[in-house]
């Protein structure tokens, strides 16, 4: 059946769509023109983008940005899936509590988490006071929730029990059922939920400003560094931080596509 | 001794109800057996004790001639074909197939010979590289089927693997089933609830009910011969009437307390007088007549007693509903059975 599509739909979705666009377009006319002091702005320039990219310090921000978002989403991504395993073929019974717990991290807003790391952590000898340790053992907290949610709603779709069961009757280990058999099967699962978490962490300034602070210029630091200095330079750096959170994402959208389409052709 | 022995096994989940109620059940080498029962009455239980996928409370399991009762499911040379198929989306058919092979550490060759082989048995050539949401039920299962039988396993076991199957695939797959169990001589063990694939397939049948084995016997001695009511009701769908309805159809008989099992199709009815005086002889109301394909079902009454006669469907023979009609049975289909 063929639904109809009416006027007030599109104009909605139109809306919506405006909402979400506009401050986007904008932030990236800003930083494409030297003046906008009238309606339309005046002298088109890419002179921002070229002076950003000029400085290493911007590059070497970046990629900071880029590790510490990713190391926390793999540590915890590998422990929620162990705990999977375990809570879903040994102690099933387990699993709300898990789950209470991993939601605990809802509750805890960033500046709180932050001072709580500090305040527990700081001065305590060996690895454990390391500004960076702390940054990644309170990006995994902040984290936890999404992604337990994320491979808990994965797993759940997926009959795991009984396939354990049919690889165990071929000969197979459990251990060796779930991560040669059901782990693949959660292949997409695993990196929507790190995508959703990686994003998260990488758009992250209140807690990597508290915890690390200076000694760990993340790319939100350098912005929130240069935004003193200069509003198009900014507004150039908020546009590439976007591309580039676009740009993974798409990568990790065709890399698994294109798995996805060789196993079925192979 | 038998290939396969039950000796006095118990299962309970929670140390109260009992699942199983001390089974002592013997299968022997290439049989294809089946447990039949309605829901929940431990035939799953059963068979998954017998693969090691669940833990006996009490009791002892042999084949062939070892205590498996506490060998892991890995170590006991058993396969299994699940309800749900069970297939690992991950992996095309031959995959799946070689799976259980490659963990044993087979030869490359030697697997993908035993994988070809248990393909083309299946019927599913052409299908090798296809992942299994390509495939329809049928083939998924036929699939399941493979995998379990290229490990040549010691026992088969099939648990209601046709149940979420349409009517015509299934019939197609009982077939391909025995087909397959023939030419193997695997010895099988088959799970279902519907007593017509029970029928079908099984060299012999034990029934189960709230965990006790109810009868064992080949299907037609199971049809012919139920030695309790609920087996006569689960089985054939009999008449169960005890003595006082019996003495209302015929009161100039005689019967002995209990119950009495008359098969449907064993009810002769006919508009005229019955001359058979080797045959209890009453006259009855058609209450009820419904058609199944082939055969007539009528219900009838007499006095408070209702009953059912199953005929075949022949255009010559109908009888419309309040119409009285002759009712002949022969003394031998009136079985007596226990409660």
């Amino acid at each position: 059946m063929k639904t109809k599509t009416h006027v007030w739909d599109v104009i909605i979705l139109l809306l919506i769509a405006a909402f979400l666009i506009l401050p986007l377009a904008l932030t990236f006319f800003y930083s494409v023109f030297t003046q906008w002091t009238d309606i339309l702005p005046t002298g088109f320039t890419l002179s921002f983008y070229a002076g950003i990219f000029s400085d290493g310090a911007f590059i070497n921000s970046l990629l900071r940005s880029i590790i510490i978002s990713f190391v926390p989403v793999v540590i915890c991504t590998i422990s929620i899936l162990l705990v999977l395993y375990v809570i879903t073929l040994y102690v099933p019974k387990m699993e709300k509590y898990i789950e209470i717990l991993c939601n605990i991290p809802y509750a805890i807003q960033g500046v709180i988490l932050a001072a709580g790391v500090i305040s527990l952590y700081s001065g305590k000898p060996g690895f454990l006071s390391n500004r960076i340790f702390l940054l990644v053992g309170a990006y995994c907290i902040i984290i936890l929730p999404y992604v337990f949610r994320g491979l808990k709603n994965t797993i759940g779709a997926l009959n795991v029990q009984c396939v354990i069961e049919a690889a165990q009757v071929l000969g197979c280990s459990k251990f060796h059922a779930f991560f040669s058999i059901v782990i693949p099967q959660m292949k997409r699962g695993i990196v929507s939920t790190m995508m959703l978490a990686f994003t998260m962490l990488f758009a992250d300034f209140v807690v990597v400003n508290m915890i690390a602070g200076s000694s760990f210029r993340t790319a939100g630091i350098y912005l929130y560094q240069t935004m003193s200095k200069s509003g198009q330079t900014s507004s150039a750096i908020i546009v590439i931080l976007f591309i580039t959170t676009l740009i993974i994402s798409t990568l990790t959208m065709i890399i698994q596509n294109k798995q996805t389409v060789k196993g079925r052709k192979s | 001794m038998s290939y396969i022995e039950f000796r006095g096994i118990c299962k309970s989940y929670d140390g109260v109800n009992q699942v199983l109620k001390n089974i002592d059940l013997n299968i022997e080498k290439g049989e294809l057996v089946t447990l039949l029962g309605p829901s929940g009455c431990g035939k799953s239980t059963l068979l998954r004790s017998l693969a090691g996928l669940e833990e006996i409370s009490s009791g002892k399991i042999i084949l062939d001639g070892e205590d498996i009762t506490n060998l892991p499911v890995q170590k006991r040379g058993i396969g299994m074909v699940f309800q749900q198929y069970s297939l690992f989306q991950n992996m095309n058919v031959e995959d799946n197939i070689a799976f259980g092979l490659k963990i044993a550490k087979v030869d490359k060759l030697v697997i993908s010979d035993k994988v070809k082989r248990a393909i083309e048995m299946v019927d599913l050539v052409g299908k090798e590289k296809s992942y299994p949401s390509q495939l329809s039920g049928g083939q998924q299962q036929r699939v399941a089927i493979a995998r379990a039988i290229v490990m040549e396993p010691k026992v088969l076991l099939l648990d209601e693997p046709l149940s979420a199957i349409d009517a015509k695939l299934r019939r197609e797959l009982q077939e391909k089933i025995k087909h397959v169990q023939k030419k193997l001589k695997i010895t099988t063990i088959f799970v279902t609830h519907d007593q017509d694939e029970a029928m079908i397939m099984s060299d012999r049948i034990h029934l189960m009910n709230q965990g006790i084995i109810e009868q064992s016997g080949r299907p037609v001695d199971l049809y012919t011969h139920p030695v309790s009511k609920f087996a006569a009701e689960f089985i054939g769908h009999y008449n169960i009437l005890d003595k006082r309805k019996l003495n209302i159809l015929l009161p100039f008989e005689k019967f002995d307390d209990g119950f009495y099992a008359i098969r449907p199709e064993t009810v002769h009815i006919q508009s005229e007088p019955i001359m058979d005086d080797g045959m209890y002889v009453f006259e009855a109301t058609v209450e009820n007549v419904i058609s199944r394909g082939n055969v007539l079902r009528y219900t009838l009454r007499c006095g408070d007693v209702c009953f059912t006669s199953e005929v075949l469907f022949r255009s010559f023979a109908l009888f419309e509903e309040g119409q009285k009609v002759c009712v002949g049975i022969e003394p031998h289909n009136v079985l007596p059975i226990r409660d």
